[in-house]
């Protein structure tokens, strides 16, 4: 009996503790990842967007109430990103989901968003079967991997003045996608793919990879990696004698990046969706505010932070309401004006119409060297 | 030479380059083995420590980066004694299911409060080697590689040698052997212990020092290492010392050509099947125990 | 001794009366992973704690079975009625082989085989792009509707009813569970674990009752990872993270490994506790790893099993002892 009463008493407890929901703000979910391989990443995307929420409810909110935020850690990890998702979706009763990072993740959270009926966001995960699943409740406000190769794969070859590519990505999605995708837009262009490698999530030692790279004699290495493997990579492909043109997605822009590969990171081109050295009023106030609250250059991820918040806010605003279903019907009539141009989204939620940037590292600073428009697919 | 020469020679290069690292760790682990007969999980963690307390020095405190290495060792090793005399010494008797879990419970919790102290991302020690690239009739190397070559085989010959050739060496061996015939001729197995976890520690940790200076160290780079090791110590034979050290060449050697020449995703996996196979055919290793 | 029926039956309808009680699905979401996660466990419980073995390749049964349902749905549209009995038969025979091979060994290289296993096995799903989509995952797992005699066809994609499908299996699983420790079987799984020389003297043969404790306990998790998969719609490699076999262990070491009640509670335990320390998710890890070190050093018996014998009436703790 005494177990039974200890049962009964745990569920009612339980059942009881749940907040009290009379809402005086418009809650917004955020599953990122604060711990796990691409935590820093993911710690930068939180920090933009608190720092913008507090600049929006300084403006006044949206529907005349604050913003809040309701900030959960995904790890990069599937299983864990869904119970954040649903414990933000049920407990807490959000209007809106930004998130997660890896795309392994997001798929995962596109689950809960669908059953949950509440629209999801994602700046950053750029898998591109995501939007190909018809998922009502999810929207892209990013360029997959393929559209970035389609607008850029075919100016490689001139710009970079090279004819033989050679690619090592991340064993992922990602990567993979990107091996699949750029070959075709690189050869209209007029080059050639001479080698096709992979890294996995947890290496740092890439000797036998570029090794591999090397014997294929490129004349530029496309990448892709995120911070913390690209600045191992880089270096050690200058330590085996590389000196070609590296060009990668992912943190070959950021600051952080140029920071910790140092020399290594000269002469390194990105292939990116938002870059600090954009000439624009918007981003340039945003840069302004960025140095002075969170002391470094906003990296692609603030930026993608950027984009999927305000587009959210915007939607709120135009929806009139909070109920999570008009949103979602105000987010597919997105017009919205922000940090890399227009962005609208087609019938399939993939946002297109924005511009894309082709950086390079030089005394430390990206400049754009290139710039391209996302085609509506 | 010829281009694929030259390819086929940088591979080799870089599997013992790596090679040697995986010789230092897996001779500490099995050390650690023989003696106190614990397999343990918490073993790659001594090599992160050595890598992180490494990069403290130098890149936060500013130490000289030749004076930081012996200090980020004898760190760890204060640290390995904490953990001898508090964890490791209770073990002793134990059943295995009971080493197995502490160890493994030890190696989470110093991943994680690696986590906390330093934060997820992989750091690398600043070296003060010039980081532009010797050629070797087109066979590529930097300072640091070399650097890091030398004094992994240096660490394994003193190794080798202390256990060969010093009293507290030969005791070891003696313990490996027979715990109970040991203790009888006097020796004292508790202190046989200490040395042996400090010694185990130590290797792991100076490798962890050395190779911070290109593979960068984050606080999950203890499971794999762990892992490796125990592939090298199966391969080699538990306990075995020569195991150890020809395990380790064989598998940074198999890595490097296996990856040089078949797809790289499955690199990880050839140790892995190595094991499979000597259990089959040979289950107590290449080389027999001591 | 009457007592028993009684409480049992008591706790049933409690647990059958959850998400009558709870409407928060957040904890409801809870309550079904912990359900599966019970499932799991029940099966370590055979290996670790019955007949002594400590096996870390119980997470990568768990993925295995979560894969090959998910793989059987998706390619060949086979429902989840049809995949999880599918995945449990599939990698128990796998564990079949695999135990074949390394249940000869004994002691550490057991140990070690197994996490070399597990990390194996993460590599075939994150490299097999063509079949498992490597770190793609596989998503758009669904929930089939479940045909009752006499009621008809109901929907349970509603976390109110799946969790009754995740409560009947986790009591099947337990009953059966319990039913083989307490037969002539169990009592061998015992002996093995106390004393190998003395029952090999026996003729009874530790590899043989390993074996049945090995297979049997993979079944269980392949089935867990099935449900799993199903629920949560989605599988990817990271399912076979070390991470989720430490989580188990913790769950069997601090329950009570051998009592079977112990894992299973230790199991909704670990199940919600992380989650409640959400906040304190840099902590988490640590406190844990500690309660594992400190609990295996010096509560061999674990802590919950231990302590809900102290709770309950004498006469349920006699005959549980008994039957541990």
């Amino acid at each position: 009996m005494r177990t039974l009463k200890l049962v009964l008493a745990v569920a009612v407890s339980l059942a009881v503790a749940p907040l009290a929901t009379a809402q005086e703000t418009v809650r917004i979910g955020v599953v990122q990842p604060m711990t796990g391989p691409v935590a820093y990443d993911g710690n930068i995307y939180v920090n933009t967007v608190k720092m913008l929420v507090d600049d929006l409810n300084a403006k006044g909110g949206v529907l005349g109430k604050k913003i809040e935020l309701v900030i959960e850690d995904g790890a990069c990890n599937p299983a864990q990103s869904v119970n954040a998702a649903e414990k933000l979706v049920v407990r807490d009763k959000v209007v809106g989901l930004l998130g997660a990072f890896c795309s392994t993740s997001t798929a995962a959270v596109m689950e809960v968003a669908k059953k949950h009926k509440v629209p999801l966001i994602t700046g950053i995960s750029t898998a591109a079967q995501l939007t190909e699943q018809g998922n009502p409740y999810f929207f892209r406000a990013v360029a997959t991997t393929p559209m970035l190769g389609n607008a850029f794969g075919p100016v490689l070859p001139k710009a970079l003045n090279a004819k033989r590519f050679a690619f090592l990505t991340l064993n992922d999605d990602w990567g993979r996608s990107m091996q699949a995708s750029y070959p075709k837009a690189i050869e209209s262009g007029g080059g050639q793919i001479v080698a096709n490698e992979f890294f996995q999530q947890s290496d740092l030692q890439f000797l036998s990879q570029i090794t591999k790279v090397k014997a294929a004699n490129p004349d530029a290495i496309v990448l892709a990696a995120n911070t913390q493997q690209a600045v191992a990579l880089s270096k050690q492909i200058r330590e085996l004698g590389v000196t070609v043109p590296l060009v990668g997605e992912g943190a070959w822009s950021s600051d952080s990046y140029i920071k910790l590969a140092g020399p290594a990171a000269e002469g390194v081109y990105g292939l990116v969706e938002y870059v600090y050295t954009i000439k624009s009023p918007i981003n340039e106030a945003f840069v302004k505010e960025f140095q002075a609250k969170l002391k470094e250059n906003p990296s692609k991820f603030a930026g993608a932070a950027h984009n999927v918040l305000h587009i959210m806010v915007d939607a709120i605003g135009r929806a009139g309401t909070t109920d999570p279903e008009k949103i979602r019907a105000a987010l597919e009539k997105t017009d919205y004006n922000g940090l890399v141009g227009n962005i609208k989204f087609d019938a399939k939620h993939q946002a297109y119409g924005q511009t894309v940037y082709l950086s390079l590292v030089k005394n430390g600073v990206p400049d754009v060297v290139e710039t391209a428009k996302i085609a509506k697919p | 030479m010829s281009a694929t020469i030259t390819i086929l020679a940088q591979h080799l290069l870089n599997g013992v380059l790596i090679g040697c690292a995986y010789a230092l760790i897996a001779m500490g682990l099995t050390m650690i083995f023989g003696v106190m007969n614990i397999a343990n999980f918490a073993h790659g963690e001594f090599y992160m420590l050595g890598g992180f307390v490494a990069f403290y020095l130098v890149s936060l405190m500013g130490l000289d980066y030749f004076a930081a290495l012996p200090l980020a060792v004898a760190i760890v090793v204060a640290l390995a004694i904490v953990l001898q005399h508090s964890i490791f010494r209770r073990l002793r008797e134990a059943p295995m299911m009971t080493t197995t879990l502490v160890t493994i419970g030890l190696s989470i919790l110093l991943e994680n409060a690696a986590l906390l102290l330093w934060g997820p991302q992989p750091q690398s020690i600043p070296t003060p080697f010039p980081t532009k690239p010797l050629s070797f009739f087109g066979v590529y190397t930097t300072p640091l590689y070399l650097f890091c070559m030398a004094v992994t085989a240096a660490l394994i010959v003193v190794g080798h040698v202390l256990i060969r050739r010093t009293r507290m060496g030969k005791a070891m061996r003696a313990t490996f052997q027979n715990k109970e015939s040991a203790a009888l001729v006097g020796i004292r197995i508790d202190r046989i212990y200490a040395y042996a976890f400090a010694f185990g520690a130590a290797l792991a940790a100076a490798a962890g020092a050395v190779l911070g200076g290109f593979i960068p160290v984050e606080p999950a780079t203890g499971g794999i290492i762990t892992l490796k090791a125990f592939v090298v110590v199966i391969l080699g034979g538990m306990g075995s010392f020569v195991g150890a050290i020809v395990g380790g060449l064989l598998l940074g050697l198999a890595e490097a050509l296996g990856a040089g020449y078949m797809p790289t995703g499955w690199k990880d996996a050839i140790g892995f099947f190595a094991v499979i196979l000597v259990l089959l055919f040979r289950p107590e290793g290449l080389f027999k125990r001591v | 001794m009457r007592g028993l029926p009684v409480a049992a039956a008591l706790i049933v309808v409690a647990l059958c009366a959850v998400p009558l009680v709870v409407h928060d699905e957040y904890f409801l979401h809870l309550f079904i992973v912990s359900g599966v996660f019970v499932i799991a466990v029940l099966g370590l419980d055979l290996i670790v704690g019955y007949v002594g073995q400590l096996s870390l390749a119980h997470a990568a049964f768990f993925a295995m079975g979560a894969y090959t349902s998910a793989l059987l749905f998706v390619r060949l549209k086979w429902s989840m009625w049809a995949g999880l009995p599918a995945a449990a038969l599939l990698v128990g025979l796998i564990a079949l082989v695999l135990g074949s091979v390394i249940l000869r060994t004994r002691g550490h290289r057991f140990i070690i085989i197994t996490v070399v296993f597990a990390e194996l096995m993460k590599l075939v799903a994150t490299n097999w792009v063509d079949m498992t989509r490597g770190f793609m995952g596989l998503p758009g797992l669904a929930v089939p509707p479940l045909w009752i005699p006499g009621i008809g066809t109901i929907d349970i994609t509603a976390k109110s009813h799946f969790y009754y499908v995740v409560l009947f299996a986790a009591i099947v699983a337990f009953l059966l569970c319990r039913a083989l420790v307490r037969s002539s079987v169990g009592h061998k799984f015992v002996l093995v674990r106390e004393n190998e020389p003395l029952a090999e003297s026996l003729g009874i043969s530790a590899f043989r009752y390993s074996m049945i404790a090995f297979v049997v306990g993979a079944a269980l998790a392949a089935a867990a990872g099935s449900l799993y998969a199903h629920y949560v719609g989605f599988v990817s490699p990271d399912l076979f993270n070390f991470s989720y076999v430490t989580i188990m262990l913790i769950m069997v070491i601090l329950g009570g490994k051998g009592t079977l009640v112990g894992p299973a509670l230790g199991a909704v335990i670990f199940t919600f506790l992380p989650e409640l320390l959400r906040e304190a998710s840099h902590w988490r890890m640590i406190v844990f790893a500690t309660i594992l070190i400190v609990a295996t050093l010096f509560m061999p018996k674990g802590i919950i099993f231990p302590l809900i014998t102290h709770l309950v009436p004498r006469n349920w703790r006699l005959r549980n002892a008994r039957a541990a």
